[in-house]
């Protein structure tokens, strides 16, 4: 098997896995529903400002929760089984897509729930969808490589936010300006290179992430 | 490296150029310089006396040969018609404003220059703001009557340059900004050794990225409480959110991570390896949060958001002679720094290791 159908197929596992074990998906769910109707429901006045901030806000903390358990799910043993029979990097590649379109997915559901409840303030869908669709990747990859990492660890779920926050940074900095732009309340010219160093970004991490995954997984 | 950590010569370089950055930058004297001029505006076809109050100066001693312009470019120059010195740091210039000015704006600005034997030559550009009553560029050129600025002084000795707002905290550059160097250099040698670690899986490269990286977040706290003191003085706040403080916090809260990753390991290999991955991906993630995200933004740092860069006019030849010794005194410090580290966890490791012989 080579590496690409061993992505595929692990990428169907964690699949399976997440609709077998539907608690963890359907808590996040509800996680994204009762923060936005609590949100809605205290300011109910939202301006494009709020909204963006409160989109980004609600999708990180959402990321964070839904990639926890990346890698903790499972035990040593089962992981070590996995490392036997495919490619360690195969398997990192499988989660990174599967965070990455999970919460791409989650994102869409925010962004629904709140143009639901306050109106959809988007004024360039295009842009949004872009900036979402980088951004998840962003934090997909950033988070479960931190999640690979404090998984070595004891208390993995508080390490995660402790390493992961602060790196995240850069990404959410670029996505709230990209995001600004999308809701028409800041005119920049200069988005086109916004995109791109988030672009940059997710590529110089992932491309680290790939070179040092190698010395992370042995145990 | 190991062989170098005994060797006392670099140390006692590392110190010795401190001493000289100590000596050289806190003893020199700021150039002369001009920190207010009033009135600041004023109409054509005037009369206007100019109170000056100067930096360093010594207007007094140097009354015979005081002389003082304004100035619209190097062809439009404009001679003080009578000059009253009130103090060293004290004079007065009148001028007589004609009726047009040889510029086709409403509003003209005006740098002024003083000059004489002791002090040299001053400038403060825009001191004066000249508002034409009626424009016209022909009349202006012919009613203009330009004097000549010639055989300006050259101040003897070595000085630094004198900025308006930074005034005497210009000193910091040797603080501030070669701190910041220097950390950037720990922390990239803490990337070296962590790689090193990987590749060789030798204890001892772990402990040296472990003892760079303590170093390392020691001078980019003193690299932040330094920039704090200059912002308060220079920009009015401590901590204003600029683009760069923020950036800068972040960078330290990376760190500080590393060091939270460190203890809740058990194990030492354990340990070791996964703090040396930490350390790369946080190396890497530091890039564009340090020299990437503070150029989309605007900063109230020098060189961003339309300030003025501070680099080829304000670095002058001077401050470069203690600027750049400053950046290397302070990384051989912090390698001295961190070589006490390194051995002490050498030394630490060594006596866990050892078996109790009796108790």
């Amino acid at each position: 098997m080579n590496m690409f159908r061993q992505t595929l197929r692990l990428l169907w596992r964690d699949w399976v896995l997440e609709w077998r074990s539907s608690y963890a998906l359907s808590g996040i769910i509800l996680y994204v529903i009762a923060t936005v109707v609590l949100v809605y429901s205290a300011l109910l006045n939202i301006g494009p400002q709020l909204w963006n901030a409160i989109f980004w806000v609600i999708l990180l903390f959402a990321a964070v929760s839904a990639i926890v358990k990346s890698f903790v799910q499972e035990s040593q043993h089962r992981q070590l089984y996995y490392y036997s029979l495919v490619d360690p990097l195969a398997l990192l590649a499988a989660k990174m897509i599967y965070n990455t379109l999970l919460l791409f997915g989650l994102s869409l559901l925010i962004w629904g729930m709140l143009a639901l409840l306050t109106g959809n303030p988007v004024k360039e869908t295009g842009l949004f969808v872009l900036a979402v669709f980088l951004g998840s990747m962003g934090l997909a990859i950033a988070f479960t490589f931190v999640s690979a990492i404090s998984a070595k660890a004891q208390n993995s779920a508080t390490l995660l936010a402790v390493l992961g926050f602060p790196i995240i940074v850069p990404i959410l900095l670029t996505l709230v300006k990209i995001g600004a732009n999308a809701l028409g309340f800041i005119q920049d010219t200069s988005i086109t290179g916004d995109l791109l160093i988030l672009m940059a970004i997710n590529l110089t991490l992932l491309s680290v992430a790939i070179l040092l995954y190698p010395f992370l997984w042995r145990d | 490296m190991d062989r170098l950590i005994k060797k006392n010569w670099w140390k006692a370089l590392g110190v010795l150029i401190l001493l000289y950055v100590f000596v050289m930058g806190m003893l020199v004297p700021l150039k002369p310089g001009i920190t207010q001029v009033t009135p600041s505006a004023t109409r054509t076809n005037s009369q206007i006396v100019l109170d000056v109050q100067g930096y360093n100066t010594h207007f007094d001693e140097a009354k015979d040969t005081m002389r003082i312009w304004i100035k619209m470019d190097d062809e439009y120059i404009l001679a003080a018609t009578r000059i009253t010195v009130k103090g060293p740091t004290q004079v007065e210039a009148a001028f007589e404003i004609p009726a047009y000015l040889p510029s086709d704006r409403r509003v003209q600005d005006f740098a002024l220059v003083i000059d004489n034997h002791i002090d040299g030559a001053a400038v403060r550009p825009n001191a004066l703001l000249v508002t034409q009553d009626s424009i016209d560029l022909a009349m202006g050129q012919t009613v203009w009557r330009s004097d000549r600025m010639e055989n300006l002084h050259q101040l003897k000795g070595i000085t630094f340059p004198f900025r308006n707002i930074l005034g005497e905290t210009i000193r910091n550059t040797y603080f501030h900004v070669s701190l910041w160097l220097a950390m950037m250099i720990i922390f990239t040698a803490a990337m070296v050794y962590s790689i090193k670690y990987l590749r060789k899986q030798e204890r001892r490269f772990d402990h040296w990225a472990a003892a760079l990286t303590t170093v390392g977040l020691l001078l980019g706290g003193l690299g932040l409480l330094t920039g704090a003191i200059w912002a308060e003085y220079t920009w009015g706040k401590f901590w204003s959110w600029d683009i760069k403080q923020f950036t800068t916090l972040i960078a330290l809260l990376i760190y500080f991570a590393y060091f939270v990753l460190r203890r809740s390991f058990p194990d030492e290999a354990q340990q070791a390896r996964i703090s040396a991955v930490y350390n790369i991906f946080a190396f890497v993630a530091l890039i564009p949060l340090i020299y990437v995200l503070p150029r989309l933004t605007d900063s109230l740092h020098p060189g961003n958001g339309g300030n003025p860069a501070f680099g080829s006019e304000d670095l002058d030849s001077t401050m470069r002679m203690v600027f750049y010794p400053a950046v290397i005194g302070w990384t051989l410090l912090s390698c001295w720094i961190a070589s006490l580290l390194y051995r002490t966890a050498v030394i630490e490791e060594h006596l866990w290791d050892e078996e109790p012989t009796h108790d």
